[in-house]
């Protein structure tokens, strides 16, 4: 279900429908909608009460890699694939995923529920191996842990996400 | 009184119950910084920054002293104050402690800051992926405004009004570069600008602004507080105070340290006080320094090396963010480069065309050398691309992006050379 006009713009209006705020104006309706994406209609309503043209907010749409425009999977989870990661036992992640989802990386699983893909840092060097999901970090996970996350999710738990 | 060895930035860290609470704030020396800058005359506060040699803690190390001078002379009646809270360098995550459990040191800098240059409004850019710490922060600025260090008439002085705005970042590493930083704020994609003008001449809006990083803002409510000399008394003779220095890779105990500039490297990466050591039971081979851009040294060179700018420097390394990503003797140098060189492929914002292809051909060329693919002349062309990449890019991400790369091949040719293809034929005609 994807956001209501009114929430929509609630959202901008958060902002002060402010052009200095249009990236926090984008991530937070990306994060509230449950397709976690920006479409074309979002996208022209944001420009319009910004001021901006749509070639302006589609530069920008095209140029920060959190904001998306194509539908996401409902648990997105980032992996790490920067060094301090990827040497502390971020490297089985992707290969784990694989096992369990069934798809490669950047595909969703057929029930629209999965999809992983690698991201550079998100400030967790300390903890990983790490996967993001919304804002949670799921922290020094072992394969196991993989395992159980996954299984968590499919089960409903982890509703704040 | 502070002394040495004693946590300076992340006391309140360890200690508050309520980060964004101003009277437990308070109760830590929360704002006497700034209370003393307002009875202070602003050339005073100039020479106390002076004095205390904060060298900016973003990674650039360049004297805070002498660019907040350089603001302060600048003309214009607008100015502004930006933070650099994007905080992407892998490795780095050390201001994510300070914006989450002591975001009100970072606004007393800020405020400092806004008082000093006379500014109406502050911005603080913050990365993306800290949308729950960008809810903290603002709720700290809202505590700050009711109780009185922010708005209009701030402590009672006629005039001196000022705001904090957060902006958030959504995903760009290069927005760390600060006019790349200040395009995003502007609402525009996060692409570097040419430099000359000085941001302090032509920055935000074309106005004269301030950039600093969050740790560098949080230092500054100290150096007023206890005094330039105070504060320098921590460091070393290149750099005062302390430095916040993140620990991840092969040691046993990753995580967030507040060290003196001064304390040997050693200590940090061996003494159960900090790293602890090996944490796969294997030797130590190297420790790449600052973030992804950083160079890195050989574990082997680095016994008697003083963690401090002067004390890096004398083994061509640097301080950068403060991270220490520390490798074991199973990771293949080549490998690691690949890695780096994938992120620097990933991030380069494509504005210039050294970096955009540069970052590219290096990560093609590693690729080759990790495969054992290499032929002969590549690591030539490794090296002249390495050359062209730092010379001709734009801004600082293109021109950093070698250090990592040549540092391993100066400590690990072996590595590079086991790369090239067995019986590799010469090339023919130029390199390029």
């Amino acid at each position: 279900m994807g956001l209501s006009l009114k929430e929509k713009e609630a959202i901008i209006f958060e902002n002060d429908s402010d052009p200095q705020r249009i990236l926090n104006i984008f991530l937070d309706i990306q994060f509230a909608s449950e397709e976690g994406y920006i479409d074309e209609e979002t996208a022209k309503l944001v420009g319009s009460h910004l001021g901006l043209s749509e070639a302006r907010v589609y530069e920008l749409l095209s140029f920060y890699a959190i904001l998306k425009t194509e539908p996401q999977a409902k648990y997105v989870l980032k992996i790490c694939n920067s060094t301090p990661c990827l040497y502390t036992g971020g490297d089985m992640l992707a290969e784990v995923l694989e096992t369990i989802l069934e798809v490669p990386i950047d595909q969703a699983t057929p029930d629209g529920l999965f999809m992983y893909h690698s991201i550079p840092c998100i400030g967790a060097c300390d903890q990983g191996p790490v996967i993001k999901i919304k804002d949670t970090v799921f922290s020094d996970l072992t394969e196991e842990k993989v395992y159980q996350l996954i299984d968590d999710l499919r089960n409903g738990c982890y509703l704040e996400l | 009184m502070i002394k040495r060895n004693q946590p300076v930035l992340l006391e309140r860290v360890n200690k508050m119950e309520h980060a964004t609470d101003v009277a437990e704030y308070e109760r830590y020396q929360g704002f006497e910084g700034l209370k003393k800058a307002i009875e202070m005359d602003k050339e005073t506060i100039l020479d106390e920054l002076d004095i205390a040699h904060l060298r900016g803690r973003g990674g650039a190390a360049f004297p805070l002293g002498k660019k907040w001078r350089h603001l302060y002379g600048s003309k214009g009646d607008t100015k502004y104050i930006v933070c650099n809270a994007d905080e992407g360098e892998p490795g780095t995550f050390k201001d994510k402690a300070l914006l989450a459990h002591d975001p009100l040191s970072v606004i007393e800098g800020m405020v400092i800051a806004g008082y000093l240059f006379s500014a109406k409004a502050g911005y603080i850019y913050m990365r993306g992926e800290y949308r729950r710490i960008q809810k903290v922060f603002q709720e700290a600025l809202d505590h700050a405004e009711a109780a009185g260090f922010l708005g209009d008439n701030i402590l009672g002085i006629e005039g001196f009004d000022y705001k904090i705005t957060i902006i958030s970042g959504a995903g760009a590493y290069v927005c760390g570069e600060n006019s790349a930083l200040l395009n995003s704020i502007e609402g525009k994609t996060g692409r570097p600008r040419v430099k000359p003008p000085h941001l302090a001449d032509v920055g935000l809006y074309l106005k004269p602004t301030l950039v600093n990083n969050v740790e560098s803002f949080a230092g500054i409510p100290v150096i007023l507080r206890e005094g330039g000399q105070a504060y320098r008394d921590l460091g070393t003779e290149d750099g005062g105070g302390t430095k916040l220095i993140c620990l991840s890779g092969h040691v046993k105990n990753r995580g967030l340290y507040e060290v003196n500039l001064g304390t040997p490297l050693h200590e940090i990466i061996y003494s159960d006080e900090y790293g602890g050591g090996s944490s796969t039971g294997n030797p130590l081979k190297f420790i790449h320094f600052g973030g992804q851009s950083g160079p890195i040294g050989a574990v082997k060179n680095l016994d008697d090396c003083i963690y401090s700018y002067e004390g890096l420097w004398e083994k061509n390394l640097s301080i950068g963010s403060g991270a220490i990503v520390v490798m074991d003797d199973q990771v293949s140098i080549v490998d690691y480069l690949v890695q780096v060189a994938v992120f620097f492929a990933h991030e380069s914002c494509g504005k210039c065309t050294p970096c955009r292809l540069g970052t590219t051909r290096i990560l093609e060329l590693l690729t080759k050398f990790n495969k054992k693919q290499a032929e002969s002349g590549d690591l030539e062309r490794l090296e002249h691309m390495l050359t062209h990449v730092t010379n001709l890019s734009a801004c600082g991400l293109g021109q950093s992006v070698a250090n990592p790369m040549r540092s391993g091949l100066d400590y690990f040719p072996e590595e590079f050379e086991a790369g090239l293809k067995e019986a590799a034929v010469p090339v023919k005609g130029g390199l390029w």
